[in-house]
Order: C-alpha cells, then sequence, then structure tokens
C-alpha cells in the first residue's frame, strides 16, 4: 500500500495535506482498497463549518458506505467538484485527483494529535 | 472472499465488481455458483411430491424443462425461491438458495437428498456466452432457455441448462466437483471474465431479479413481490395456498416497485421511500446501476403507487427524487448466434 511520508493520517484512514493555515483531505489507498470501487461521493458545500470528528463527508462503494470525518475544526473553503461525476477518482488517484476538501482550520495544533507516516504504516500492517 | 451462506466466496476477482458487470451485459462472465443447493428427488412420487409442496405447476412443463417455483410458508411468506432442473422422467434436480438447503430438504420429505457437496455449478452469462461456450462443449452451449438435459464433458457426465440470475442469455452447467476446476480453466482460456458476488448482486438488480432475504422472505408473499405468475391456483392444493389465495382476494397491501433515483448515489436496504412527503415504504435493495449511471432500488410500496410517480427516497437524511419506473431496469442484450 502506497503511504506517502509527506502526508499525515488519521485512524480513520483519511489523509490530510497541510497547506499553510488549510488542509487537504482524501482517503488513502488502504482505504480505498478496503471499500472497493467508489460509485459516489458527498462532498460539503463550500463555506459550511466542520468541527473535529464530524462527519464532513459520505463516499458509497458498490459494497458499503463510510463516513469521511473532520481531522480539524475549521471551514471547508474548496471542494473537488470532479467527484460528481467521476467518483472513481478516490480509487485511480486517491492522493491526487482523488482528493474531497480544503478546509481553513481554526486551530492548526489540532494537527499534532494526527499520524506521521510511519506510525500509519505500523497500523495498517497491524 | 466474503462469508456467505455457509461459503467463503469472492465478492470479485481481479478487475472489480464494476468491470465484471459491464463484461456480462457486453460479452461473457463466468461465476461459480456451486453455493446454490442441489437437492435430488426422483420415483414415481416425486412429481406429486413437488406439485404438492411448491407454488408452480410442473404439469405446464415437463421432462428436460426447468421451472421457476416458490417454497411457502403456511401464512403465504416466500421461504425459498427454486428452480427445478425436471432432468428425466421422475428425476429432479432442485435448487433452492445456499441457505435454505436443508429447510427444502425437510419440506420435500423422505427420498429428497442434499447432493450439493457432490457437484460444481458454473453459470455462463453474458450476450456472447454461448458462442464462447460453444468453443468447450458445443451440446450444452446449445441448450434452450429453460430447457435442461445431461451432456458429456472429456468423459464425465454433466447437466446443463438455460438459466441464470443476470438478465442476460447463458447457460448454468453442473458438473462433478472434482472436475469443476478443469472446467472453470477451460472456458477462462475459451474467454469467459471471472466474476464475483458484487457482480452477480448489480447484475440481477438492475434485471429485478428478487433476491431472498431482501424481496422475498417472512413476511413477503409472491404476490406482494409482483411474482404472482409463479403461483398456480389450478393445479391443486399446495402449502401456503389458502393464505395466499385470502390475499389475492383482499388485494395486496404492498407491492415491489423499481426506482431510479435522481442521482448516482446508491439507495441501501432499509431507507424510507417518502410518498408525497410522507414516508409511505422501504427500499429492499438498492445499489448504483453501472448502465444507467443513476442509484436503483427495489422498494416496497402501496399498490396505487403506479410507474411514473414520483416519490423521494431517503438517503441518510436527504430527500432524494426518484422516478417509479417499469422493471426491469436494463434490458438483455440480444444474444450474439453461435
Amino acid at each position: 500500500m502506497n503511504v506517502p511520508d509527506e502526508l499525515r493520517y488519521t485512524e480513520d484512514h483519511e489523509w490530510v495535506r497541510v497547506e499553510e493555515n488549510k488542509i487537504r483531505l482524501g482517503i488513502t489507498d488502504y482505504a480505498q482498497d478496503a471499500l472497493g470501487e467508489v460509485v459516489f461521493v458527498e462532498v460539503p458545500e463550500v463555506g459550511s463549518t466542520v468541527a473535529l470528528g464530524a462527519t464532513v463527508s459520505e463516499v458509497e462503494s458498490t459494497k458499503s458506505v463510510s463516513d469521511i470525518y473532520a481531522p480539524v475544526t475549521g471551514t471547508v473553503v474548496e471542494v473537488n467538484a470532479e467527484l460528481a461525476d467521476a467518483p472513481e477518482r478516490l480509487n485511480a488517484d486517491p492522493y491526487g485527483e482523488g482528493w474531497i476538501c480544503l478546509i481553513e482550520m481554526d486551530d492548526a495544533g489540532q494537527l499534532d494529535r494526527l499520524l506521521d507516516g510511519d506510525a500509519y504504516r505500523a497500523m495498517i500492517a497491524g | 472472499m466474503v462469508p456467505f451462506g455457509g461459503w467463503v466466496m469472492p465478492l470479485a476477482y481481479g478487475d472489480g465488481t464494476l468491470a465484471e458487470h459491464r463484461a456480462c451485459r457486453r460479452t461473457a462472465v463466468v461465476f461459480d455458483v456451486s453455493h446454490l443447493g442441489t437437492v435430488r428427488i426422483g420415483g414415481p412420487e416425486a412429481f406429486e411430491r413437488l406439485q404438492r409442496t411448491l407454488t408452480n405447476d410442473l404439469g405446464r412443463i415437463g421432462p428436460g424443462r426447468a421451472q421457476y417455483t416458490h417454497l411457502l410458508d403456511d401464512d403465504g411468506s416466500v421461504l425459498d425461491d427454486i428452480i427445478v432442473w425436471w432432468v428425466d422422467e421422475t428425476g429432479f434436480d432442485v435448487m433452492p438458495n445456499a441457505s435454505n438447503t436443508d429447510r427444502v430438504v425437510d419440506a420435500l420429505g423422505a427420498g429428497a437428498v442434499d447432493v450439493t457437496a457432490e457437484r460444481a455449478l458454473l453459470a455462463l452469462q453474458g450476450p456472447r456466452a454461448r458462442r464462447l461456450f460453444h468453443t468447450v462443449a458445443p451440446e450444452a452451449a446449445a441448450m434452450g432457455r429453460f430447457r435442461v438435459g445431461r451432456f458429456t464433458w472429456r468423459g464425465v457426465e454433466c447437466l446443463a441448462a438455460g438459466t441464470g440470475y443476470t438478465g442476460e442469455d447463458g447457460v448454468e452447467v453442473a458438473i462433478p466437483a472434482e472436475r469443476a476446476a478443469d472446467l472453470w480453466e477451460a472456458v477462462v482460456a475459451a474467454g469467459f471474465v471471472p466474476a464475483g458476488l458484487g457482480a452477480r448482486d448489480t447484475l440481477r438488480l438492475e434485471a429485478a431479479l428478487p433476491l431472498h432475504g431482501h424481496e422475498l422472505g417472512p413476511g413477503i408473499t409472491p404476490l406482494q413481490a409482483g411474482l404472482g405468475w409463479v403461483v398456480s391456483w389450478t393445479k391443486g392444493d399446495f402449502r401456503g395456498r389458502a393464505a395466499l389465495a385470502a390475499e389475492r382476494e383482499q388485494g395486496v397491501a404492498r407491492a415491489l416497485r423499481g426506482l431510479v433515483v435522481a442521482g448516482r448515489r446508491p439507495p441501501r436496504e432499509g431507507q424510507a421511500v417518502m410518498v408525497e412527503g410522507q414516508p409511505a415504504g422501504q427500499v429492499t435493495s438498492g445499489n448504483f446501476s453501472p448502465v444507467l449511471g443513476r442509484g436503483i432500488a427495489l422498494a416496497f410500496l402501496p399498490p396505487t403507487v403506479a410507474v411514473g410517480d414520483r416519490v423521494a427516497v431517503d438517503q441518510r437524511g436527504d430527500a432524494v427524487p426518484a422516478e417509479v419506473v417499469a422493471t426491469p431496469f436494463v434490458a438483455p442484450t440480444p444474444a450474439e448466434p453461435i
């Protein structure tokens, strides 16, 4: 499984890319493989506020539905509108074109609880 | 691999459910459906036993034919839906769902033998299935729709039937278990794409074929599921007949309908269906239709809800508009000539 070192991870198999005071959010390679073929992604509304741990997106595959949780508290400033017609991007390119949304953080200190690449690799191997 | 009715089965092979699904609509796939039961019953009393136990009338067919039928509970609920292969004059192979095999053996009584473990069952499905299978077993590939017959493949006696569960043309083959891997390899070499349980479910849903435990089961009668044609009222008594006759007299309280939702989001079992803003029914099966590119569902609704009506499906709090449509959702692809 591909686990890029420059990203941070949650225990719910999401990745986070820190971009100044914002974070870009998606699901990991491990998560997309476990979910199977993604057929629908509900992205949040731009401008909506999200709280740490609250559902920010829902991803449905031919097998099941999964909630995506906000890894920080903040405001959604951009979403990946391409997913409406091409949700399979989560499978094909989970760390690139399969990103879900960009969130402006209220408190960058919340990043401290995220896993680094080594810790996430250890978790999925465990 | 996932547990399913006491078996361990692949959800998908290498290319995934959507690719397998499209292969079945466009070319040909092979499923290992050995999990379906085979209950063998024979002898001079077998015909009458089946007539009294199951809903359909075997008198409409004859040896060398297959028939879809139901086993009912006393209250008219569908205990199982079944294909009967009438193999020869007095011999029948009764094919229940995996988890219901013991129930069917019990219902048929003395003389019914569960031979599931002796044979494997491969389903060859898709518009090109017969053409490809013709290069492997020409006699079996030519088996007509809902026909059953024996054939010999590499010296071993097998059974073929023109049946399936995808909405496409195709053939199902029962082969002694120890030779099944050889046949699997031969059909894959001939061009069949292996397909798993995931595609089996999306294909049967597009074809609006019922799945026991969803559209059929406790509290659900054949009449509610829109399968009245499976019930013969002219052949005499059978288990569940009295309860079903009463429902037929009164009219059904709910009816199975097909829904296409406005987006791609797959409806899911248990989601409420709203008519004029009020909860009026429930989704029994739903998924993404790879052919339509839309979420589709089967749902129980009041019988007054008709094709063309606009309803909504409560998809995790969002009332998503949906249209009641005629089923199947997707028509069969014309079969290619052999």
